[in-house]
């Protein structure tokens, strides 16, 4: 395993000695590493000049007994052939977060775009938030845990008349 | 660009005379587009700024598959894209494994392997198809469809449908062993693809070369910016595939090649995938040749959903696909569904900000063209 995964340890002393956070090793090719919000763009910066280039994809999970919202960035290395995943935590009643387009661009716009959607987050910075997938949506953004999609459904669809519907519904 | 600068179909306004710019909507009911539309602005005929509208096919998965358990959610798999079901079902049977930490039987992952490459071919068939009637080239077409139902008959074979497969990579390994007769059906299915790609190659510099070449050029910086990937960024000139970066199943002791083109055109792009046809066939037969015997999924009898937990966890899954790099995030707290998947699909990127990229400054007569060539799909897109 430790000859494996050299290149791996390599990128998570370099990131533990300047940031001064531990890297988990999952297995090859896998590295998680956990910031706060505020050196979030820092660490995002160091990846990319790391050769972490491509960013897979950015994702949020919702933790509504704790109170925050964890955002993952899933960063690919084409050089290394690492993935990286960089997960901070922010506050749930105030979900904002520096947007990372000055690091990743576009691909990094339309990520933020759907989240901001989707989890109702708010990306510092991202100036294109328009809606995207969901059209003339006025409810609570739909991804978050405390939000009911069948008590929604049920409330804005269910037509009493029809007894099939009454079948499912009650 | 502002949402508001390009406006809707409700709100077009008649052309007036003297005035050369007005907007176009490309999309989103037309048998070209697949249910996806493009706001465009045009002036003359001369696409000035482009902006995607996407959402018709959301479908809220990552959702849903927070509410069900891992073999419902193989079922839910296939339809994330409709074009290249099997591939999904694998990203997300490789996920729920990767937590679980099974041990899947060797030949269950020689059987995923010759579903996915597959799975593959018939989805390059399918782009070639819709990019010879983009070019209205409609032989192309007819052509392309006939022979990727060849390849159909032996999904229906093994898995029992045509298109969905209904979750038949499931995690722990496959449904249903191989049935008997499948390697001399399959090995003929191969001949019929091989003759099809004869067929291609004649046609390339006919249609493909002139409507194709110099069109929808994306050079090799701003595809990395934009997040490209799978054969769109092969066709730039970069040498990558996460079946040899990032191994997964059996890639790592197969023979075969990852074909680059470096104009970054349209024709490029489809160069890339002909080429990519004659390595997926390569696999497939490679995996034929030594398919092990064996059980197809551990443990062999599925234990019923009230007794299957997710160990606690996290992972991020990645596969290539027909279109690019396809991949799952999944979270657990150790309940039977997952707490947390997250779908990463290819056409996300493809679709809106190199498509967007792409069109900004092309000819209208160009627009199917590039739309094609990046052999998109709406469904994996929205999900």
């Amino acid at each position: 395993m430790a000859e494996t995964t050299h290149k791996e340890n390599k990128v998570i002393d370099k990131i533990s000695s300047k940031f001064k956070i531990e890297g988990k090793l999952q297995r090859e090719r896998r590295i998680w590493v956990a910031t706060d919000k505020e050196s979030l763009i820092a660490l995002c910066n160091f990846a990319k000049d790391l050769g972490f280039e491509h960013l897979s994809a950015i994702s949020v999970t919702d933790w509504p007994e704790e109170g925050t919202f964890e955002l993952t960035y899933h960063l690919w290395s084409y050089s290394e052939k690492i993935l990286l995943t960089i997960k901070t935590k922010i506050d749930r009643t105030n979900p904002t977060v520096d947007s990372v387009i000055p690091v990743w661009e576009e691909n990094a716009q339309i990520h933020e775009r759907e989240l901001h959607e989707l989890f109702g987050v708010e990306f510092k910075g991202n100036e294109d938030l328009a809606p995207l997938f969901l059209e003339d949506w006025d409810g609570p953004p739909p991804f978050r845990k405390d939000f009911d999609w069948r008590e929604s459904v049920r409330h804005r669809y269910y037509d009493k008349a029809n007894e099939r519907e009454r079948a499912y519904w009650d | 660009m502002n949402e508001k600068e390009l406006i809707g179909t409700e709100q077009i306004e008649p052309i007036t005379e003297g005035e050369t710019e007005y907007d176009f909507y490309f999309g989103p009911a037309h048998s070209g587009s697949g249910n996806f539309g493009v706001r465009l602005k045009i002036d003359g005929e001369k696409v000035i700024a482009a902006r995607a509208d996407p959402g018709y096919l959301h479908r809220g998965f990552e959702k849903l598959m927070e509410y069900r358990v891992p073999m419902q959610n193989a079922v839910l798999s296939d339809r994330v894209c409709i074009l290249e079901a099997l591939n999904w079902n694998l990203v997300h049977a490789e996920a729920v494994d990767e937590l679980t930490g099974v041990e899947v039987p060797q030949r269950a992952r020689y059987i995923r392997v010759l579903m996915a490459e597959l799975s593959r071919l018939q989805s390059h068939l399918i782009w070639y198809g819709v990019m010879s009637l983009a070019l209205g080239f409609d032989t192309g077409f007819k052509m392309a469809f006939g022979y990727r139902d060849y390849i159909l008959d032996v999904f229906e074979l093994i898995t029992g449908g045509r298109v969905y497969p209904a979750g038949y990579i499931c995690p722990g390994g496959v449904r249903k062993d191989l049935p008997e007769g499948y390697e001399a059906k399959i090995r003929r299915v191969l001949d019929q693809t091989e003759e099809m790609m004869q067929k291609m190659k004649h046609f390339d510099n006919v249609v493909f070369a002139r409507r194709a070449k110099g069109v929808g050029v994306l050079n090799l910086e701003d595809a990395l910016r934009l997040g490209t990937t799978g054969p769109v960024l092969r066709a730039c000139g970069m040498k990558t595939d996460v079946r040899k970066d990032d191994p997964y199943e059996i890639y790592d002791g197969l023979d075969f090649d990852t074909p680059t083109e470096k104009e970054g055109d349209a024709y490029a792009r489809c160069l890339v995938r002909g080429k990519e046809m004659e390595e997926s066939i390569r696999i497939v037969k490679q995996v034929l040749d030594r398919m092990p015997e064996g059980k197809v999924r551990e443990p062999a009898k599925i234990p019923p959903p009230s007794r299957v937990k997710i160990p606690e966890g996290e992972v991020y899954v990645r596969n290539e696909l027909a279109r690019g790099e396809g991949c799952i995030y999944m979270r657990s707290v150790g309940g039977r569904e997952p707490y947390r998947v997250k779908i990463r699909g290819p056409d996300f990127l493809h679709m809106i900000p190199v498509l967007e990229h792409l069109l900004k400054g092309a000819q209208i007569a160009d627009i199917p063209a590039i739309y094609w060539s990046l052999n998109i799909c709406p469904a994996d897109m929205d999900r």
